[in-house]
């Protein structure tokens, strides 16, 4: 249009002004946390703090530290995470990658199969006895198998398969390589964008998860960060019962509120800092870089 | 094809797990035979090689762990007792139906006495009976366990299942001075400047709120609460469901024995008539049905509640924030509503079913070092070890009496959380604690907590005889007593909040009328039958 | 653009013939239907207990049976349609306003030029997806109330003069959920479109601008169309979970007074169901929501097969 070759143009400059007010109004919260959580909780519990801590310690932390299990916790966390997002990510497009093709035997029974499943389920316990029976209850490998797959990111990458110009697929298949190698020399390379969309989305809930470590595992040991983290902060929301507990027990303080969010602070920190990394992948236009259309 | 595939894929996975799975302990325990053993020798002394239990508590915010603190290390190397504890993270109910139906239930379990799955796992046939157990194993339980307990306890098949903490037979009510959590509070200095109110009567306690708001509109510069109570949630706030009909002395039973709807009665409409007439003019804020137990401590500990009907127990670091900075401050108990008679209030503290009960799973590999340990921790000896801790660490005997140390006593007061982490004594381990018998080792309470304790001890009642008698979620009661439950979350805010008289009236008997169309009626009929039984256990 | 392998006529070929053919990529996809039958049909005899009165004592073949009891209190009880007023409302907001959002945010973001800007946008518009809402809703609580952030900023700025108590005001809180949660998912629901638009070829760009196409253009004539297929998929599922609400924090910002506002199903199910340990219930309640949401899913796919030419598979 005409109006961009007249005027200057001033859509990058009230982009970037609408950005950093975006930025401005999700960090402020971020912000507002980490300051609770350095200021002394006695004084924290009048209110009134907004910008900077108004009696600086870091009490909160030492208490976070202190406990042992935590270092424990952040070990099983990465363990899951790791194992758990490589093996999703690999089986979920592996499989998604058969699915999109639509010469595949029997596809759409598997898809309707597939599809049933995204909304229908037994309910938690039938779950629980199923893990029961595979022995798989208070064991690591209850955080990777059950967890494996996930019909919703087969979708995901189907869509993205599906974009790939076949072109490339028919040469490696005329040098003689059969659907899987294509599939781990061709097609994951060129997904790198999917790829890192998915590993982020599982390795975010893996780490998040609290649900898991509290029903399948009954070992302390084998607890993750995230259970560790619900336990503090949700607990005085299920205090409420205690009304009929005698005076003496609930005279113990619970956690302050500044203990809470430097729990959460600690907690968070390692998957918040796994994005940047990831980021790359998103930036550039990783896979058409390659390929003439 | 697909089903080979599926039992092959089924196989592999099995024998993954099967290596990965560490296999579960196996007690190597030799059966002794049970006729021999004598009364009077604690069973647990007979054998204290080392023997690990699982043990559940149905308590998502217990903080601590086995084996940190001194005590519990004396104690596992005192009786080869060590435990693991099992503590769910936020979702008990979830975590214990799994147990439950997975059969997966651990060695110990504590729940409070009121959970329908107390119930279910006697019914289920997945608990020991204690008595059996204690025959079989260790007749020194007998010598131990308070004899009204066990009676309270027994199930109509004459077993006893679970063994109470905290409880108060009716008769300890009249040996000792037992505190009720209900109280009404107010800011002491806003109170002494108001010339020390009666807010007994409607009218007194609204001008109360008025003169209050009209001295000290802002507290640091935000605007006074004149009203607070407990958190409402889903069946209302305890405050309005359980405190004030106790101080409007409203009894539990009509005159006829039978149980009686305590949300009906005039003095309780009266009063909610009078909270209606204060929101009406301003008084009653809409914070007290926003507000999470989070952000009242908040608030409290600013000092802006210039009255509430709390639970004194529910804001011990508040009321202690209070106190340093001005000890006139803090909140001090004063007499609240009552009813048109001006009785004296009924607080009712904890009776005889106590607090917790403590059961041992028949998946337990070791029952016989089970119910030996239970009758350890219940005996005196026992007791006195959970509450003084490692004589030398948490106490020493000052003339022939065990005393805590100057160190210890002092963290106690001021510091819980490390005290438990550092000592573990002093009710840090409460499964089994028996109060009562605290009596005689207790010290005095300190301020700023002595006021309201002592102010609870006249009027303290035991109510014994109306625990344990609601029906469970699976009879058709249960499930209308829920109903009618979860209506006081609704009714009891648009009462308090209604515009005028004539909404108030109409809320009011809507949801009078409602409750008698779920049937509620049946529900009471149902409790009034187990009233009986219950009076007649206690020999009332 | 189509995959050429996809048109050879293998339906002439016998069955045996065509496994044979087929062996690698029917490897590569079996293990997952073994899996889904493991783990998502074998649990599923669960839904029968919302056709019995199950207790967890007992197994579920030796539950009574009911019939639809369960789905006559559903739809007889007396809060059902103001419960399904709620959830409606608030997902029909979710739908849209939280939906096109961070497609939105996703198309301005691809036009900051500046890639260290963008990264640090990108992340910093992540970042609430960590806070928990058991905290969030605390925060929220405070800010809401009558001395907190948002009264104080409204006061001072003379949009109005006396406190307002947000969350205790039913009309207030569809708002409250809905633009509460698109700020904190807002960078969060970005990621899956940022990942699309990082997929269109630059050449595509590069040969626009020869021909003279400015921003706008770019955008509605190529980078919408390139990311169309995600947006169609996330559409398409975004209907069908329209009563589906985010239960965490819907959970902490309710309260006695606002119930009539913001009771939706989840939170029936929770109080109705799970509190009071009703599973049948419960379950008749979910499979209601689920046959709901398997319909809404079919007839959108169908929707957009027809006229937009993209559908889930």
């Amino acid at each position: 249009m005409k109006i961009n070759r007249n005027k200057p143009d001033v859509f990058p400059k009230v982009n970037a002004l609408l950005m950093i007010l975006i930025c401005f109004i999700t960090l402020y919260p971020i912000w507002y946390t980490i300051v609770l959580s350095f200021n002394d909780a006695n004084d924290a519990q009048m209110g009134g703090i907004y910008w900077w801590p108004r009696v600086f310690s870091l009490k909160s932390y030492s208490a976070v530290f202190a406990n042992a299990s935590i270092v424990n916790a952040f070990t099983i966390s990465v363990l899951r995470t790791v194992i758990g997002t490589l093996t999703h990510v690999f089986f979920t497009a592996m499989t998604a990658y058969a699915f999109s093709k639509k010469r595949l035997i029997g596809r759409n029974i598997f898809l309707a199969i597939g599809t049933f499943t995204m909304f229908f389920n037994g309910g938690l316990i039938p779950f629980f006895l199923l893990l029961k029976n595979l022995g798989m209850l208070n064991n690591f490998i209850v955080y990777i198998v059950p967890t494996m797959f996930n019909f919703f990111h087969l979708i995901i990458f189907t869509s993205f398969f599906r974009g790939i110009p076949g072109s490339l697929e028919e040469s490696a298949m005329i040098d003689g390589a059969n659907e899987f190698r294509t599939f781990v020399q061709i097609i994951l390379p060129l997904s790198m964008p999917v790829l890192a969309t998915i590993a982020l989305f599982h390795g975010v809930w893996n780490w998040n998860d609290f649900f898991w470590g509290v029903i399948f595992v009954n070992d302390e040991a084998l607890q993750p960060i995230g259970t560790y983290l619900y336990r503090i902060i949700a607990e005085t929301a299920s205090s409420n019962m205690k009304i009929n507990m005698p005076g003496a027990i609930s005279l113990k303080a619970v956690n302050s509120q500044s203990i809470k969010l430097a729990t959460m602070v600690v907690a968070t920190t390692p998957i918040v800092l796994t994005y940047p990394f990831l980021q790359k992948y998103f930036v550039k236009g990783v896979m058409i870089g390659s390929v003439k259309e | 094809m697909k089903n080979k595939l599926i039992n092959v894929f089924a196989l592999a996975i099995f024998f993954l797990t099967a290596t990965l799975f560490a296999g579960g302990q196996q007690g190597d325990k030799d059966a002794a035979p049970a006729a021999d053993l004598d009364p009077n020798v604690p069973g647990w002394t007979l054998d204290t090689s080392p023997v690990e239990f699982d043990w559940y508590l149905h308590f998502s915010w217990f903080p601590n762990q086995w084996g940190v603190d001194p005590l519990s290390q004396y104690v596992t190397e005192k009786t080869g007792v060590d435990i693991n504890f099992i503590v769910p993270a936020g979702s008990e109910a979830e975590k214990l139906n799994t147990l439950i139906a997975g059969d997966q239930l651990p060695d110990f379990i504590t729940i409070g006495w009121w959970e329908g799955f107390v119930n279910d796992m006697i019914e289920g046939d997945m608990v020991y009976a204690l008595d059996e157990l204690a025959e079989q194993y260790d007749p020194y339980f007998f010598k131990v366990a308070v004899p009204s307990r066990l009676g309270w306890y027994e199930r109509e098949d004459g077993h006893v299942y679970g063994y109470p903490n905290a409880s108060y037979s009716p008769e300890d009510y009249e040996r000792y001075d037992v505190p009720a959590n209900q109280t009404f509070l107010v800011r002491k200095d806003m109170y002494e400047a108001l010339g020390k109110p009666d807010m007994r009567t409607p009218e007194g306690f609204i001008a109360a709120l008025e003169a209050a708001k009209k001295m000290f509109p802002e507290v640091n510069g935000q605007p006074l609460i004149p009203f607070g109570s407990h958190e409402f949630g889903d069946q209302g706030s305890d405050s309005f469901g359980k405190f004030l009909q106790d101080f409007l002395a409203i009894p539990y039973e009509e005159a006829d024995g039978t149980m009686k709807d305590r949300f009906a009665d005039p003095e309780y409409k009266r009063w909610l008539k009078a909270f209606n007439d204060a929101n009406n003019k301003g008084l009653i804020s809409p914070d007290i049905f926003i507000d999470k137990r989070a952000q009242m401590e908040e608030k409290i500990a600013q000092g802006r509640y210039f009255s509430m009907l709390y639970q004194r127990t529910d804001f011990a670091s508040p009321q202690m924030t209070l106190f340093k900075n001005d000890p006139d401050s803090v909140y001090i108990a004063v007499p609240g509503p009552s009813n048109s008679k001006l009785d004296d209030p009924t607080l009712a503290a904890v009776g005889i079913s106590g607090w917790t009960v403590t059961l041992i799973s028949k998946n337990c590999e070791d029952p016989e070092r089970a119910i030996r340990f239970m009758s350890y921790w219940m005996s005196e000896e026992g007791q006195r070890d959970f509450y003084y801790g490692v004589e030398g660490v948490t106490w020493e005997m000052v003339d022939g009496k065990p005393q805590f140390l100057p160190e210890a006593k002092e963290m106690m007061d001021t510091d819980r959380p490390a005290f438990d982490k550092q000592h573990g004594a002093n009710q840090t381990f409460w499964m089994l604690m028996d109060n009562p018998m605290f009596e005689q080792w207790q010290p005095a309470p300190v301020e700023p907590f002595k006021q309201m304790i002592e102010w609870t001890y006249p009027y303290t009642v035991s109510v014994s005889q109306y625990d344990n008698t609601e029906p469970t979620p699976d009879l058709d009661e249960g499930i209308v007593l829920g109903k009618v439950k979860n209506m006081r979350g609704k009714y009891i805010p648009a009462l308090v909040t209604a515009k005028d008289s004539a909404e108030f009236e109409a809320v009011w008997n809507e949801w009078q009328q409602k409750k008698a169309d779920l049937g509620y009626d049946g529900v009471l009929e149902y409790q009034s039958e187990k009233l009986e039984i219950n009076k007649a256990k206690l020999g009332l | 653009m189509r995959n050429h392998m996809d048109q050879i006529p293998l339906r002439k070929l016998s069955l045996k013939s065509r496994i044979y053919h087929q062996r690698y990529l029917l490897f590569m996809a079996l293990p997952a239907l073994v899996w889904m039958i493991v783990f998502n049909y074998i649990p599923m005899y669960g839904i029968i207990i919302a056709f019995k009165r199950y207790r967890i004592i007992k197994s579920i073949a030796d539950s009574p049976w009911v019939g639809l009891a369960n789905f006559k209190e559903l739809f007889t009880e007396g809060d059902f349609s103001m419960v399904m007023k709620n959830t409606l409302g608030i997902g029909f907001m979710r739908l849209f306003i939280g939906f096109p959002l961070p497609i939105i945010f996703a198309l301005f973001l691809n036009e900051i030029k500046h890639a260290g800007f963008k990264r640090t946008i990108q992340t910093i518009s992540y970042l609430p997806h960590f806070i928990s809402w058991v905290v969030l809703g605390g925060i929220m609580m405070n800010w809401l109330s009558d001395a907190g952030l948002f009264n104080e900023i409204l006061m001072k700025t003379g949009i109005i003069d006396e406190p307002r108590f947000f969350l205790a005001e039913p009309e207030s809180f569809w708002n409250i959920a809905v633009f509460s949660d698109v700020w904190k998912e807002l960078g969060w629901g970005a990621i899956i479109y940022l990942a699309a638009i990082s997929g269109i070829s630059p050449a595509l760009y590069e040969a626009a601008t020869v021909d003279g196409a400015n921003r706008w253009q770019k955008m509605m004539h190529i980078t919408m169309p390139s990311i169309m297929p995600t947006v169609s998929i996330m559409l398409i599922l975004a209907i069908s979970g329209i009563l589906t609400t985010n239960f965490d924090q819907i959970l902490v910002l309710r309260n006695a007074v606002n119930q009539s506002a913001s009771d939706v199903i989840d939170i029936f199910v929770y109080r109705v169901g799970f509190k009071m340990n009703r599973f049948s219930y419960a379950q008749a309640i979910s499979l209601f929501k689920s046959v709901v949401a398997l319909i809404l899913l079919l007839g959108a796919n169908q929707i957009s097969k027809k006229t937009q030419g993209h559908s889930l598979f």
